[in-house]
């Protein structure tokens, strides 16, 4: 795959008449540091997509092709990869996963006017109240994330008592515990019985779980936002301390890849958009795990790889039915479409808004080690826009 | 939050983990006036040695599988070696050269592993499942206590204990600390230069590595960012123990992680969060009142 | 004599005058090219410079290596952010703003230089501290400032957004800015060095306690280099974040504190052409290797290095340049034009060296 991807670059770089008739996606994505292994999944699952519509006629009548630029995990290489992408004719963008190492390089598209999509940022600014009009992301939102947690694990697992445990660390922490403190009160019988902050290095948070023991009673959930790998350092401790609760989590913990740090875990929840585990109820779900695992030789890590799917194919939707690919005029599609069915569930995006505020979501949790689809739930009502720039 | 004792142990155990980070790292600039910003990258090294080099999501241990009498020397002569190797290649070429180019290659030399540690085994942090049975809980005085904080404490102690007897009753040890007191004089005085440095150099790496042991058991996971933190805590605990000064080292490292788990203790929650705010405040004071050290050793008086 | 004084002077003010010429003659070479990301790298590199050259004005002076520059840094990028951003984009995401800087939109340069100067108190306030310490002490007081900036800026959410990324801001920094600022600083840098301030305190630098018995006043020396250091390094935060266009105090941190310092000893801390020559090397080295992993072409065959062994191999070239020579390529040298046929060869800043000259 990634051999292919530099063929084709180079194939740019060489003969830049090669690309005339065809429609150019640029990835300013990071193909070095610690973020390619966010980035890379989710690359090759939109390349999956740009192949099958290739296949199937492309789009508009012409074949897509792409190139590609390094943005090394840095923030000024980002917004130089932009421009590179840029000068080397790409129709609409394609930015890394987390907003602060993406939005370098959407700005310079959002400067061209310019659809650009984040791979799978879950923070609020990732779109129109961060890059500009022209801005979106694959993926849904952290707020929703949590506040999912919240109803499913009250609804099915009589959570009544809850404890948020925040990594400080990085905004998408705050984003799952902002959706989680929003839902939780607001459901029947709740209290939040206490709370605590550490950070993803922290060598220790022994003091924080001396705190939780502290409680005349443990929590019926404790609501860990975090990432790897502080979040699987947190849980072994919290579990090695001997505390039983329901640990929930966003997706960011998603994947069995970590289960190491804490043995034989179980009650441990996240909410995913499609589940890597063969289990999922919807069968086009395992046709791209299957897909994926044709193209790469291992099934997708974690969800991860499903947004970069997901917006090649809104994208593309949206290129058909403008019938150009001029920015603004794709945009307006893309904001016009309600619940558009995507393999993943639907889609919906605003004028106000261009990410998901709700989201069908599996349930995934982990018993003795092992991780399963437990259920499906989608929050009642879309988490609203003040809560999200809180 | 009454139980003092489970305070204490959470305090003792964080503080024994930056006492031998810091005592690493005190070695070296008792010996070359090096301050070795590449332990962070020791220590990091240390853990991923553990799993198989590729960079797939699912970590395959590797020396991890050997039993624990073999793994821990095994692992301790790695750190051992990597450090050794970084003065061989580095440092040894730069001995004459200003403490601040020193210092800088050694941060050009944690870059260069740190990127080579991404290269192989890919930028997503991997599990590690490393004797998990010693997070099992004891009591101890009224206090629940995960096996490994014990361990920490008494290991800490034992290494201490170990390097004072090795200081004080080999050769190697005194030429050490002759080392540490001038060491032009102390070649002048046929102190061996390249063993006493090497020397460091080695019980540096192997502190790194049992860092690197307790860190992986702790957490349960391998990244290569995972040194960095407790290397720059270490290097402010060798300042503030006195620069050179290896019980300087130790005490001001339990001095920090004592700090930092009552910081986190008893700060209310939204002043939590800037809890290494607080830390560092108080560090500088610490400075400004005694800007030797707490522990002053000789050579640090200034000559006039 | 007074000739040569006169010399000696025009000599020393010479300096600043090649420097802003190899820059120009950079930006002049990268419009030639045309080339979007190119002018984005030249615009980078020139930031640094402003950056470099502001730690340059403190650490090469002084003798004291600061950790805590980028702190200044954070605190110039946010600074201008304050006040030049939308009043609405600040009610919505940085509330708690006292009331007329929510109001305030400022033209961009008058931003940049309250920037500068916000960072020069803060400087004065930090340095006021930290400065009472001297060597490795007043280093590791430096971190420890570092850290509670970062800490500080990382979570105060109605007034900085703490991890939450500041956004909209004007990306106005191109090379011909960043280009006006760098000459600015590498001037008042010059200017600085050679005043009775400036030499006085490379006395210290040279002999603490010989300077002191002299009547120096170490501490207020110190202190005015700081300041100074402090503004410039203000803006170049204040350009860097309106290069970028977004502000995390995460780019304020370890990478780009190790990065400036590395440039600076690289280039040779005891001279201003060091300073500069330092971040157009490793600059021009990185931005090679960069390119050289996307691809290049030997006649007919194509050769690409791998993916991330651009920082592997910087990190190699850093630390064979310091084997090599410890005292950075300037080895304490600077440019200077002279009048007539000097009497010596070179005038000499610092420890002589025999391993060459740069010119």
């Amino acid at each position: 795959m990634k051999k292919l991807a530099y063929a084709a670059v180079l194939a740019a770089l060489a003969l830049p008449a090669w690309a005339e008739d065809d429609i150019t996606v640029g990835f300013a994505i990071a193909q070095s540091g610690w973020m390619e292994a966010y980035d890379t999944p989710a690359v090759t699952a939109a390349r999956i997509r740009i192949e099958e519509i290739n296949a199937s006629g492309g789009l508009l009548g012409r074949q897509i092709a792409w190139v590609e630029a390094d943005t090394k995990t840095d923030r000024d290489q980002s917004a130089r990869a932009g421009l590179q992408v840029i000068d080397e004719g790409a129709d609409m963008m394609v930015v890394s996963c987390d907003y602060d190492f993406g939005a370098p390089a959407a700005l310079s598209a959002e400067a061209q006017g310019m659809v650009s999509f984040f791979l799978c940022a879950e923070d609020v600014k990732a779109g129109i109240q961060g890059v500009g009009p022209n801005a979106f992301s694959g993926s849904v939102l952290a707020a929703v994330q949590g506040a999912t947690m919240a109803e499913w694990s009250h609804a099915t697992r009589e959570a009544r008592t809850g404890y948020v445990l925040l990594d400080t660390t990085i905004e998408y922490n705050k984003g799952i515990c902002t959706g989680f403190d929003w839902m939780f009160p607001t459901l029947d019988g709740t209290e939040i019985v206490g709370r605590d902050t550490f950070k993803n290095g922290d060598a220790s948070i022994a003091s924080q779980i001396t705190r939780i023991k502290a409680l005349e009673q443990e929590p019926d959930v404790i609501m860990l936002c975090s990432y790897i790998p502080g979040a699987a350092s947190a849980v072994r401790q919290i579990r090695a301390a001997g505390i039983n609760s329901l640990i929930l989590n966003g997706s960011a913990v998603d994947g069995s890849y970590w289960l190491d740090a804490a043995p034989n875990l179980s009650g441990f929840a996240v909410p995913v958009q499609g589940s890597i585990y063969g289990d999922d109820p919807r069968p086009e779900v395992e046709a791209f795990n299957a897909a994926y695992e044709a193209a790469t030789g291992a099934r997708p890590a974690s969800q991860y790889a499903y947004p970069g799917y997901v917006l090649i194919d809104l994208w593309a939707k949206a290129v058909e039915r403008a019938g150009t690919l001029d920015g603004a005029a794709v945009t307006a599609e893309l904001e016009q479409m309600q619940n558009e069915p995507t393999a993943f569930g639907p889609r919906t995006f605003t004028s106000e808004l261009h990410h998901q505020n709700s989201a069908e979501m599996q349930i995934v949790e982990i018993t003795d080690g092992s991780p399963a689809v437990v259920g499906s739930w989608t929050i009642s009502q879309p988490v609203p826009l003040d809560v999200l720039l809180r | 939050m009454t139980n003092f004792a489970q305070l204490f142990f959470d305090a003792a155990s964080l503080g024994g983990l930056y006492a031998m980070a810091a005592l690493g790292i005190a070695l070296i600039f008792g010996v070359m006036n090096l301050v070795n910003f590449a332990h962070g990258e020791y220590i990091a090294f240390c853990v991923f040695a553990l799993i198989v080099p590729s960079t797939d999501a699912v970590a395959v241990m590797f020396l991890g599988r050997a039993p624990a009498v073999l793994l821990v020397p095994l692992i301790l002569v790695i750190g051992g070696m990597i450090a050794v190797a970084s003065e061989y290649a580095v440092f040894r070429h730069l001995r004459n050269a200003d403490p601040v180019a020193m210092m800088i290659s050694s941060f050009a030399l944690g870059f260069v592993i740190r990127n080579v540690l991404l290269a192989t085994y890919g930028g997503r942090p991997k599990a590690i499942s490393l004797w998990p049975e010693l997070n099992t809980p004891v009591q101890i005085a009224g206090a629940s206590v995960p096996l490994l904080q014990v361990i920490v404490i008494l290991t800490t102690l034992l290494v201490v204990a170990a390097l004072a007897f090795l200081l004080k009753k080999t050769r190697l040890g005194l030429e050490m600390r002759a080392a540490a007191e001038n060491f032009t004089m102390a070649r002048l005085l046929g102190v061996r230069a390249n063993v006493v440095i090497t020397g460091a150099f080695a019980l540096s790496g192997a502190l790194a590595a049992a860092v690197a042991l307790i860190m992986a058991t702790q957490t349960g996971v391998a990244d290569v960012r995972m040194g960095g933190q407790i290397m720059l805590v270490a290097f402010i605990a060798t300042v503030i123990g006195g620069l050179g000064s290896l019980p300087g080292a130790v005490a001001a490292g339990f001095l920090i992680g004592g700090v930092s788990v009552l910081l986190q203790a008893f700060l209310p929650l939204e002043a939590r969060p800037f809890r290494d705010a607080f830390l560092y405040t108080l560090v500088i004071a610490c400075l400004l009142l005694r800007p030797q050290g707490l522990f002053v050793p000789a050579s640090a008086k200034p000559r006039v | 004599m007074a000739s040569k004084h006169q010399e000696n002077r025009f000599a020393a003010y010479s300096t600043p005058i090649i420097l802003a010429a190899i820059l120009l003659a950079l930006v002049l070479l990268v419009v030639a090219f045309g080339d979007k990301a190119l002018a984005r790298t030249a615009a980078e590199t020139l930031i640094r410079v402003t950056l470099v050259v502001g730690l340059w004005i403190f650490v090469g002076n002084s003798g004291v290596i600061s950790f805590g520059h980028a702190g200044y840094m954070a605190v110039g990028a946010y600074c201008s952010a304050w006040f030049t951003l939308r009043p609405q984009m600040k009610s919505l995401f940085l509330p708690d703003l006292p009331g007329w800087l929510l109001e305030a939109q400022w033209p961009v340069l008058p931003a940049a230089i309250a920037a500068g100067l916000l960072a020069a108190a803060v400087a004065l306030l930090s340095g006021a501290a930290i400065l009472r310490l001297s060597g490795i002490a007043a280093s590791i007081a430096t971190f420890a400032f570092l850290a509670i900036i970062n800490t500080v800026y990382s979570n105060w959410e109605g007034v900085t957004g703490a991890t939450s990324s500041v956004v909209g801001l004007p990306r106005y920094v191109d090379h011909w800015v960043a280009l006006a600022w760098a000459v600015t600083a590498i001037l008042a840098a010059n200017i600085y060095a050679n005043s009775a301030s400036g030499l006085a305190l490379r006395a210290t630098r040279e002999d603490e306690v010989a300077a002191r018995a002299s009547g120096i006043n170490m501490y207020r020396h110190r202190l005015l280099s700081l300041v100074i250091s402090g503004f410039f390094t203000g803006v170049s935060g204040a350009l860097l974040g309106h290069s970028i266009g977004v502000l995390n105090p995460d780019s304020f941190y370890l990478g780009i504190t190790f990065i400036s310092l590395a440039m600076l000893v690289v280039g040779g801390i005891g001279s201003l052409s060091g300073a500069v020559i330092g971040v157009i090397v490793l600059s021009t080295v990185i931005e090679l290797l960069v390119r050289a992993e996307q691809g290049f072409a030997i006649g007919s065959a194509e050769f690409a290095l791998p993916s991330g062994s651009q920082e592997i191999l910087i990190g190699l070239i850093m630390v064979l340049v310091l084997i090599l020579r410890p005292s950075g390529l300037s080895a304490g040298r600077e440019f200077k034009l002279r009048l007539k046929l000097p009497h010596k060869t070179l005038a000499n800043e610092q420890i002589p060296s025999n391993r060459g000259e740069i010119k």
